[in-house]
């Protein structure tokens, strides 16, 4: 705490206050004044009258006067004023005094005095106080317990660093604590606490009123607390919330912290199935697996059915209810996407061109507007008609390696509807075009995408391809396989895939691919053998194979176990110190960008930033990454993001070619489906660098803040961008996929990892967003060349951005919400309104960014405070019709 | 978009003729400059390092430690950027390289420069503008010039010989509004203020308070006051209390008075009075005091000239800018005048200037301190005793008073008197004097 924080107010007007004294030494008083000021000295000198009867009455007297003044905000109160010239003597006849109760009240008063008088870190407040008659501590008023918990925190840490015993502070931080939660001021007694370091009497003092805004206020400043201390206050929050039964938030923080065991308990602390539900799709938008046990849901049924949900088994039918409300099931083709009739003559011709290239393109655009509605202009139709309709033309309108994302695309438009995804891709497992194969896993495997089935027919059906013959099989298998599984830790994958890695003929783009999705599978757990296999194998690659740009995977595959724990990546760090200078610094930054993503901590920037300061000739390649990894870092929460974004502007004007083709990707990962009007325009900017792979990326970039927005500017820019580029077709490439991106699932989807009022981040939607933007360091040779499948990654951070209301059948009910831009309530007192700007909307609705919905009705009671995703409602009791 | 550019005619070739991609890389260098994200409008929130240096705003406002962790964390990220700018400032590998560019630059603008005036914006490479002499051309704009910042009617640069854009003037602020701007802090302090406590309190409470510690109105649950209106007889130190403010805050302080709203062009009025408040949440935290205020918040009755309408529009414009729908935050008004009642209610209603601050005629001890603090630098003889004037029944107002006192040293500096001691002979003839004139000027009865 700083030294003094609570008394600006005071303070300044005291000092304003000696200064006009000074000039006007004999300064005539209003006649009250006077006879105040009067009475008040003839009390001083009362008090030390040798009669104890006359101090009595003197000493209470003027408790009294110092009680009763009001005081106003801009000066000290009278009676204090009055008193100060006096401080020294009250003090020095204090020191006189013998033992008695008169001594106490005496020291009671001068604590008061104190308030304005005690220099600077003498805390005679505090020390006058220990001596007094220890009463009611809030009958001095606000100003005074302020100043009292400020000199405290002081006086700690003095005695903390001397060993003296702190009871008697600690009594008075009990009497202040309760004295603050009392009067609305729960900041100022969870900053006490936090400065005696005593937490967890907070615990005794909450109580109805106050939990919610107290957790609150802990839960934010967890985010801005150096460590071990962010930890301790979420656990104290923890407690809280689950001694007041506020199961969600507990739930929310048990998730934060990564702790199964608290996840457990949370279960296990309430038996209602219904709330039990609502903790399931919690824990399914969060994108972990859990499994439940018989301590957690006794009834088998039950059981099933909340396991049901935890696997995610009804996301493609809710996303669907959102999409038939909101009346956009109709399937788009990429014209309907590119507009080219708003653009003039020119840009038409440039559309019309039949290449590969642009093929590919309308693809992945397809894949991305029509993500999970099940339907489309390109591939499905006519599927019944004839085996050899205008969806097999469509496949086979691309060449070679681009059949794999064509065929893969199909995946896409299942995604998340595994029965009718998988009899669709059928039909291509027997094709003898093995790209075509290829793409067929691959969509099974998107298909799969946070969806866990008891049948596991991603594995029954990809599982024996990894071993075939045709790299682009295995790839495809391996990547369907990760993406299926990203987060499970599943064993028997792992066994399968370090087999590949330790195959040390095995190629290297299958090796990478294979890193790649252990890192996804066994995404933040540290896994020591997964490391183990991932470090042999960059080990044994060759010097020039270290080169490749898809070597990049390696490092990231690694990376990826350790995403968000923190210094558990230290041991790994230093076998890497060890790597082939070539690979070492890269693998460094990954690590390092990795282990600290999503926890906001600044000497990590400072770190990465530092690494970027260096200007290099020798064509080494670690800026890119440290650059994403600042990104990374900072997104934890809005002030470094925003902070983070001045940062790198100062990279673009300072840094080197690869870091300004780096630059664009950490704006676009920073502002994930969050089109900020700044960094708009910034892209826009870039999007015209006359290096093309900064503008590359910058497009791409574009995409991804505005991903499943349907923003209108970003549209009309890339629209003129096609324009612009329309005789390059690696930036109209770029130009096509960032508006597939901006139309994402029609805009009914999102990337956005965070979740649940932007406090929790998907593990596994946070690692497919990196991978994807690690491969887009090397645009050029990954997604220009024949990787571009990798686009795909992005699957696992797509979520539709909704909020379903359902009721306790989980059938869909539709109730109105008002929706609007949340603010920040932390601190505030009363019951300030959440949400500004609002707009009311019956349920399904969309939430974009930074918004945040509440009901507008009592007729209900939504199980969860936070109101997203799906989110069951439970009639009201006490709710009479008007 | 696009169009007419130079670039793009030729460029208009077949479908098919594509290069592969490192000779198109080569083509780019001569490609036009980017077109602008919009044309003719300009950008406010982004315009130089002003803007730039912005930064997020951090709640809660209250004093707290979440509070001070989250100044701290943008203090840890504006060390960072300042250690990696230092660091780079010290490599300065680029430094040649921008300086070439700047000399280039400098080669194309051609010197001198002539200014003019932008009328219209044809595409992104091309405007028709006029200079201050002669006709309007059509020329061309050169590719370094910020097009985003480009918008009808601004001024710029113009190369002396073929007149094409190279550059423009920023300065987009009213000069009429930037000399309002208080650079230097008036001398009068509170301290020179005889009396007035409470009116000093309340200012303090609904200007300066809500500007250093807004956390305390947070707290309550209120918002703070967005201005006052100080009134009473003419000379009670209203402009006096205003000044004081000035000098002891540390706010942009914007002084007007009434009658300079007044303008002469139809429309200019109203416009001057956006752009002073602009100008002020440009510069917030701020204090805009307007004197005089009579001069344009007459009650509103049945203009007959349109020289009364334009007044009436210009009052309009600033009850518009005291509760529109932009949030002034951090600007605060201070409205004075003399002639409260005078006022159209609409100005005074509650929530644009909440509180009306009175300013009497001084009691006897406050004219006792106004005495004292104006005589306090000049050298009284022994036999001057100020309490005759203060104990007098006339009506003084605190710029009588300090007209009595400046009188007789004026007196007594006639006589040319030695070390010039003031007597108390002057003091008494400078009384009446100015009772006198003060009289004098208004008919003695209706005076009563
Ligand atoms: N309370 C006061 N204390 C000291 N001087 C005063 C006081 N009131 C007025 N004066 C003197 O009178 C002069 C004119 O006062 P001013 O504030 O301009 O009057 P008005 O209220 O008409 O704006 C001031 O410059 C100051 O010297
Ligand atoms: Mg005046």
């Amino acid at each position: 705490m700083a030294p003094d924080p609570n008394r600006a107010g005071t303070s300044a007007a005291a000092k304003d206050d000696a200064v006009a004294k000074k000039k006007v030494e004999n300064e005539d008083l209003s006649d009250e004044d006077l006879a105040l000021k009067q009475q008040l000295e003839l009390y001083v000198e009362r008090v030390q009258d040798p009669d104890k009867g006359l101090q009595k009455v003197a000493l209470e007297s003027m408790r009294q006067e110092i009680r009763t003044s009001t005081s106003s905000m801009t000066s000290v109160p009278k009676p204090l004023k009055f008193l100060r010239p006096h401080y020294g003597t009250l003090k020095a006849y204090y020191e006189t005094m013998g033992e008695s109760d008169l001594k106490k009240y005496l020291a009671d008063i001068l604590s008061v005095l104190a308030l304005t008088m005690s220099a600077e870190g003498e805390r005679e407040s505090l020390k006058y106080r220990l001596l007094g008659s220890e009463g009611d501590i809030g009958s001095w008023g606000h100003e005074y317990v302020r100043n009292l918990a400020g000199e405290i925190a002081q006086e700690y840490a003095k005695r903390q660093s001397e060993e003296v015993p702190i009871d008697d502070l600690m009594e008075l931080v009990q009497q202040i604590v309760a004295f603050h939660m009392k009067h609305n001021a729960e900041p100022e007694a969870v900053d006490l606490l936090m400065e005696v370091e005593d937490l967890d009497m907070l615990v005794e003092h909450v109580d109805k009123t106050n939990f919610k805004r107290t957790c609150l206020y802990l839960t934010s400043s967890a985010r801005y607390l150096p460590g071990p201390d962010d930890m301790l206050v979420l656990d104290i929050a923890y407690t809280i919330y689950k001694k007041f039964g506020e199961y969600p938030n507990a739930l929310q923080i048990a998730l934060f912290l990564d702790n199964p065991q608290y996840v457990r308990q949370v279960f296990t602390s309430c038996d209602d199935v219904q709330r039990k539900k609502q903790f399931c799709y919690m824990l399914a938008r969060h994108g972990i697996t859990f499994e439940l046990d018989e301590e957690m849901a006794a009834d088998d049924d039950d059981r099933e059915m909340l396991q049901d949900i935890i696997n995610n088994s009804k996301l493609s039918e809710g996303y669907l209810t959102l999409a038939r409300d909101i009346e956009v099931m109709e399937p788009k083709s990429p014209e309907d996407i590119y507009k080219a009739h708003l653009l003039d003559g020119r840009a038409s011709a440039g559309a019309s061109v039949d290449s590969a290239r642009q093929n590919l393109a309308a693809t992945f655009v397809n894949a991305f507007v029509n993500a999970g509605f099940g339907q489309d202009k390109l591939m499905t139709v006519q599927s019944d008609s004839s085996s050899s309709g205008s969806s097999g033309n469509w496949l086979f309108k691309n060449k070679e390696h681009g059949k794999t994302s064509a065929a893969a695309s199909l995946g896409m438009i299942y995604l998340w509807d595994v029965d009718s995804g998988l009899a669709q891709i059928d039909k291509y497992f027997h094709s003898n075009d093995n790209h075509v194969i290829a793409g067929a896993l691959l969509g099974v495997g998107i298909v799969n995408c946070g969806i866990k089935n008891d049948c596991d027919p991603a594995m029954a059906l990809l599982g024996d391809y990894t071993d075939k013959e045709d790299t682009s099989i295995r790839i495809g298998a391996i990547m369907g396989l990760g993406i299926a599984y990203a987060g499970s830790q599943n064993e028997q994958l792992r066994e399968k895939l370090t087999a590949i890695l330790n195959d040390t003929k095995a190629p290297l783009d299958v090796s990478a691919f294979t890193a790649i999705s252990l890192g996804l599978i066994y995404v933040g757990s540290c896994n020591e053998e997964v490391a183990q296999a991932i470090i042999f194998s960059l080990m044994d690659r060759s010097e020039s194979e270290l080169g490749e740009p898809l070597t990049r995977f390696l490092p990231l595959g690694l990376g990826l176990l350790y995403l968000g724990k923190q210094d558990s990546v230290e041991a790994t760090a230093e076998v890497s110190k060890t790597f082939n200078e070539k690979i070492r610094k890269y693998c460094d930054m990954t690590l390092l960008s990795c282990a600290y993503a999503g926890t906001g901590n600044v000497l990590k920037v400072q770190n990465l930033l530092g690494h970027c300061s260096q200007h290099l000739d020798k064509g080494e390649t670690h800026q890119g990454p440290a650059v994403l990894g600042i990104a990374m870092v900072a997104m934890a929460e809005e002030l470094g993001l925003e902070m983070a974004i001045r940062s790198l502007e100062h990279l673009l004007q300072y840094g080197e070619q690869n870091i300004r083709r780096a630059v664009p990707l950490a704006l676009g990962l920073l502002c994930i489906s969050n089109p900020k009007v700044n960094v708009m325009d910034t892209l826009s900017r870039l999007s015209h660098d006359t290096d093309s792979e900064v503008a590359m990326a910058a497009v791409i970039s574009l995409g991804l803040i505005g991903a499943g927005t349907n923003n209108a500017r970003i549209a009309g820019m890339l629209r003129n961008l096609s324009s612009y580029y329309y005789k390059d077709t690696s930036l109209l490439f770029c130009v096509r996929i960032a508006q597939g991106l901006v139309h994402l699932g029609k805009g009914l989807l999102t990337l956005n990892p965070y979740h649940s009022d932007r406090f929790l981040l998907s593990p596994t939607a946070l690692a497919g967003l990196i991978t994807m933007l690690h491969a887009c360091l090397d645009m050029k040779a990954i997604v220009l060349g024949k990787y571009h499948y990798v686009l795909y990654f992005l699957v696992l951070a797509m979520q539709p951005r909704m909020l379903l209301t359902v009721d306790e059948s989980l059938k869909p009910l539709s109730v109105p919400v008002r929706v609007g831009q949340a603010v920040d309530v932390v601190g505030q007192a009363g019951r300030p309104k959440t949400i500004t700007g609002f707009q009311t909307h019956s349920t399904p609705v969309l939430l974009a960014a930074g918004d945040r919905a509440e009901l507008a009705t009592e007729k209900y009671i939504p199980l969860s405070p936070i109101l997203e995703g799906f989110v069951i409602l439970k009639e009201n009791p006490d709710y009479t019709e008007e | 978009m696009g169009q007419g550019t130079p670039g793009g005619l030729n460029r208009q070739g077949l479908p098919g003729d594509r290069k592969p991609d490192g000779g198109d890389k080569k083509e780019k260098k001569f490609e036009p400059a980017a077109p602008p994200a919009r044309v003719g409008r300009k950008q406010r929130k982004q315009k130089g390092p002003e803007a730039a240096a912005r930064l997020p705003t951090v709640t809660p406002v209250s004093k707290c430690k979440l509070r001070l962790l989250k100044l701290e964390r943008t203090k840890d990220y504006l060390l960072m950027e300042e250690e990696f700018v230092a660091n780079q400032e010290r490599l300065k590998p680029q430094e040649e390289k921008a300086e070439e560019d700047r000399s280039k630059v400098d080669d194309l603008r051609g010197s001198p420069m002539s200014v003019g005036n932008l009328e219209e914006l044809i595409d992104e490479n091309h405007a028709i503008v006029s200079s201050s002499v002669g006709p309007e051309y059509y020329v061309g704009i050169l590719s370094f010039v910020d097009k985003d910042q480009l918008e009808p009617g601004c001024a710029i640069l113009m190369h002396n010989k073929v007149l094409s854009v190279v550059g423009l003037l920023q300065d987009e602020v009213d000069p009429m509004v930037s000399v309002m701007k208080v650079e230097k802090a008036p001398l009068e302090s509170y301290a020179d203020i005889g009396g007035l406590d409470a009116q000093i309190q309340e200012i303090k409470e609904a200007v300066e308070l809500p500007l250093t510690h807004p956390e305390l109105y947070e707290d309550i649950g209120i918002k703070p006051p967005k201005g006052v209106i100080l009134y009473g007889e003419p000379g009670t130190g209203k402009t006096l209390l205003a000044k004081a403010v000035a000098n002891s805050t540390s706010a942009t302080f914007l002084r007007v008075v009434g009658s300079e709203l007044i303008q002469k062009y139809l429309g200019d009025g109203p416009k001057l009075v956006r752009e002073l408040f602009r100008v002020a949440d440009d510069l917030s935290p701020s204090i805009v005091f307007i004197d005089e205020i009579d001069a344009v918040g007459t009650k509103r009755y049945d203009a007959h000239s349109g020289g009364e309408r334009e007044i009436q529009r210009t009052m309009l414009e600033l009850l518009n800018q005291l509760d529109g729908f932009d949030s002034r935050g951090d600007v605060k008004v201070i409205l004075a005048t003399n002639r409260i009642e005078s006022l159209d209610p609409a100005l005074l209603r509650p929530g644009r200037i909440d509180r009306k601050i009175e300013f009497p005629l001084p009691d006897i001890k406050t004219r006792r301190r106004i005495f004292q603090i104006h005589t306090s630098r000049m050298t009284l003889a022994d036999d001057v005793n100020l309490e005759e004037f203060v104990m007098t029944k006339d009506e003084f107002s605190g710029a009588d008073i300090k007209a009595i006192c400046t009188e007789a040293g004026l007196l007594a500096l006639r006589e040319r008197r030695m070390k010039v001691e003031v007597t108390h002979a002057d003091f008494k003839k400078a009384k009446d004097k100015v009772m006198f004139k003060k009289k004098e000027g208004v008919p003695e009865g209706l005076y009563m």
